[in-house]
């Protein structure tokens, strides 16, 4: 969020950050709730997708994180996926405020899979193709209940952040989860057998018992 | 530390008002009837039955006043922070003492489950200016999880809305099982005020006809979605109910310019903004204020209610102002303490003087014992088959989820435990799908499969009585103390062997419950939280007829000095399953009508 205060980039005002806002979301109802703040906050992130600008993580380090939560919440035909949704961002920032044995975790973990792919593929992690790539995952993620060595810990905990990341971001609440809440209503909507009637949603009869 | 703006609401108004507010209110100032100290669901309802009868009443609080139009974050995307609305390091106010919020990625991963410890929800981004920081507020003795919360309206800024009524099951509890005392008021003396405050604040619900948990006066209900209406079907076959959440907000309006009804955007606990959730500033603070007959004085921490020479009557309170630390005393005919159970029995405990060398109202030597709250922790989730694979709905557009009531010692005897315990919970699509943590691979597999579960998910938390025992208590440390020197408390406080058998049945009953429905892949978490989670304590200063076994009388005046009324739930002699709230919002007004039938009576 530092950008926000550099001179180059331009204090953000409410109506730049309404400007960029207003592309993203049809959504009219939130934006008189939303505080300045919130706006600037929400408008700084949309800008940030120009370049990333990691705080804790070297440009190698950085290419290998979105490599791998891309990998693990992919684009797919119903929505973008973590890289586009700014999750290595996310990690970056939180790695800055961690203790510094979790970040040197998240160092060795992003070396691993580095060496890893150099192992097997003679590569780095961020050059692998997507075969190559699922080969790798598919055998980090295997005892993903009960991660026994280091790659699988790292992978474990990985996948949790980039969860966290995706699914808080705009795209994963609005494009992927489609989540339709947070809006005025006259009335919760609920299911339609509560209002006697058949639900198309989930098929139950306004008669079942 | 990285800058996040989200973090950074302004307020300045809020300060501007509150050092205004500090600077004109000194002792001599004016001539207060009544002092009240404390803003939340027992302080302002105290305050609003005053002003409304005509008193001049003197609010202190303890922190600052509140902007709520700038504060109440209602609908602030995760998106908008870039930390998705989580707090920095340093800046979880109430993790300093024994709970370390880590958060995933490690709270949530059992390799790091030695560092990891819980995610209050009461500590985030939205409540970080109210909840106090733990380095200034201390406790000592066993772990106990003490959320307060410093500003104008306390806790109910944020609190779980959830709106029951203790019933027959509660006030005559020990005349069912034999353990410890009843109440000395029945169920039929409280359930005038119980029906008043739903009429008063509104309180969405179904009339149910359940013993365990009485009907009120209902507004609206919220509906439930597709996966509860499933669950409740199949339970219903078991002869167990799961009826809408009542709720402490207006579905259908109130007669109060600073609320509007319920809009079904469902981030209440956040502060709603259009003041149809119930807090107190806009359901009873502003309102009252507005009388002209209420003083209200932020920043004023009160160390102690002072006593007179012949030690029967308080002549008012000793005030630490929390920014100048200007030691002032404030007089008034009565003093209302509402300043939450634990905090009101800190003052009392150190209101010490030659008459009362262990603190006002404690000749019984009972002050401070007897606290009880709520075992909670235990939870079952799982997949409901019918929402499966299944688009997204509006499922979460409401202000509490679905309550499966108490089922236990009702009209059987379980071998096992005594009292009982129910579960809130339901399910279907939230802003945020927890239930991704549990969904095992990566990849486009993993994600797609997160969309077909994300509708089905339906999980549920339980909420068992503490029996209140003399020995879980709290004392004032004998050299520990807050920031402003004043005493802090020590806890001794433990669940014991009937908690802990009916924490076994809570994850046994919910997991089989959830099997009843059907439900696939369910997970069952049987650890308890920690003491104190459940942010509904009661008791420390306990009511009844004989001043040798109780703090103060059935009008939860002290025994010893008559002019001192404890407004909040401290007077609680049990406290069912039921969230805390609309009892002592009920029995601030019930307490009220006694102070002014005293002040109409010329004791006062």
């Amino acid at each position: 969020m530092e950008q926000l205060a550099d001179p180059h980039s331009g204090l953000v005002t409410r109506r730049t950050a309404l400007k960029t806002f207003g592309t993203g979301l049809g959504t009219a109802a939130l934006l008189p709730w939303l505080s300045d703040q919130g706006l600037a906050a929400f408008a700084g992130i949309q800008a940030a997708n120009a370049v990333p600008n990691p705080k804790v993580l070297a440009p190698s380090q950085f290419a290998t994180l979105e490599t791998l939560v891309e990998a693990i919440i992919p684009a797919d035909e119903r929505s973008p996926g973590a890289r586009a949704a700014r999750v290595a961002d996310y990690i970056d920032l939180l790695l800055s405020e961690l203790e510094r044995e979790r970040v040197l975790e998240w160092f060795g973990g992003l070396a691993a899979l580095d060496a890893a792919a150099a192992a097997r593929f003679k590569s780095n992690f961020a050059a692998l193709n997507a075969e190559q790539l699922d080969a790798i995952l598919a055998d980090i993620s295997r005892n993903e209940r009960a991660p026994q060595s280091p790659l699988e810990l790292f992978f474990a905990v990985a996948k949790q952040a980039t969860i966290q990341g995706y699914y808080t971001s705009e795209i994963g609440i609005q494009q992927e989860l489609r989540y339709k809440g947070n809006k005025f209503l006259r009335d919760f909507v609920g299911c339609e057998t509560e209002d006697g009637k058949d639900c198309p949603h989930c098929g139950q009869k306004h008669s079942g018992q | 530390m990285q800058a996040d703006r989200s973090l950074d609401v302004n307020l300045t108004r809020a300060l501007e008002e509150s050092k205004r507010l500090a600077d004109q209110v000194k002792p001599g100032a004016d001539r207060w009837d009544v002092i009240v100290v404390g803003t939340g669901a027992a302080g302002g309802m105290a305050t609003y039955q005053l002003a409304m009868a005509g008193v001049k009443v003197l609010v202190l609080e303890a922190g600052r006043m509140i902007d709520v139009k700038t504060e109440y974050r209602t609908m602030e995307w995760p998106y908008a922070s870039m930390r998705r609305q989580r707090l920095p390091p340093g800046e979880r106010p109430i993790a300093i003492a024994e709970y370390n919020f880590l958060d995933r990625p490690y709270g949530g991963n059992t390799a790091y489950r030695q560092s990891s410890k819980v995610y209050s929800y009461a500590a985030n981004s939205f409540t970080r200016n109210w909840v106090v920081d733990e380095r200034e507020h201390p406790t000592t003795g066993t772990p106990y999880a003490w959320v307060r919360a410093r500003v104008l309206g306390g806790k109910t800024n944020f609190w779980g809305r959830g709106a029951l009524r203790y019933g027959p099951l509660q006030f005559n509890a020990a005349s069912r099982d034999g353990f410890d005392v009843d109440w000395p008021i029945s169920y039929d003396d409280v359930k005038p005020y119980y029906d008043k405050v739903d009429m008063l604040l509104g309180c969405s619900g179904t009339k149910e006809g359940l013993e365990q948990v009485p009907d009120g006066v209902f507004q609206r209900p919220y509906k439930l979605n597709c996966v509860e209406v499933a669950f409740k079907r199949a339970i219903a076959r078991m002869g167990r109910h799961y009826i809408p959440g009542r709720a402490g907000v207006t579905t259908d309006g109130v007669l109060n310019k600073y609320r509007a009804k319920c809009a079904g955007r469902g981030r209440c606990g956040r502060g709603c903004d259009i003041g149809a959730a119930f807090h107190s500033p806009t359901a009873l603070i502003y309102p009252a204020r507005d009388t002209g007959r209420v003083t209200i004085r932020p920043y004023s921490i009160v160390s102690e209610v002072l006593v007179d020479q012949g030690g029967s009557r308080a002549t008012g309170v000793r005030v630490i102002d929390a920014n100048t630390r200007e030691v002032m005393d404030f007089t008034a005919r009565a003093v209302v303490l509402g300043a939450g159970t634990l905090d009101t029995a800190r003052i009392l405990l150190n209101s010490r003087s030659p008459r009362h060398p262990d603190g006002a109202g404690n000749s019984s030597g009972l002050l401070g014992c007897y606290l009880s709250e709520h075992i909670m922790g235990i939870r079952g989730s799982g997949y409901m088959p019918v929402r499966i694979g299944t688009e997204s709905t509006l499922d979460d557009g409401r202000p509490v989820a679905p309550y499966i009531p108490r089922f236990r010692n009702i009209t059987d005897r379980h071998p096992d435990f005594i009292r009982g315990y129910h579960f809130q919970g339901g399910g279907g699509c939230g802003e945020f799908p927890s239930m991704a943590h549990e969904i095992p691979g990566y990849g486009k597999a993993f994600k797609s499969n997160v969309r077909k579960y994300y509708p089905a998910i339906i999980s549920f938390g339980g909420f068992g009585e503490v029996l209140p025992r003399k020995e879980n208590r709290v004392l004032l440390d004998p050299d520990v103390k807050d920031a402003w020197g004043i005493p802090v408390l020590r806890f001794d406080y433990r669940f014991r062997d009937n908690e802990l058998k009916m924490a076994r049945d809570m994850a046994d009953s919910i997991e089989e419950m959830l099997h009843v429905a059907g439900a696939e892949d369910i997970k069952i978490e049987r650890e308890p939280l920690p003491p104190g989670w459940s942010i509904h304590e009661i008791g420390a200063a306990r009511m009844g007829s004989d001043p040798k076994s109780s703090v103060t009388d059935p009008f939860c005046r002290l025994h010893d000095v008559k002019n001192v009324y404890l407004a909040d739930a401290s007077p609680f002699v049990c406290g069912g399953t039921q969230n805390t709230t609309w009892s002592i919002l009920a029995m601030s007004w019930r307490t009220m009508d006694g102070l002014l039938e005293q002040m109409r009576t010329g004791s006062l």
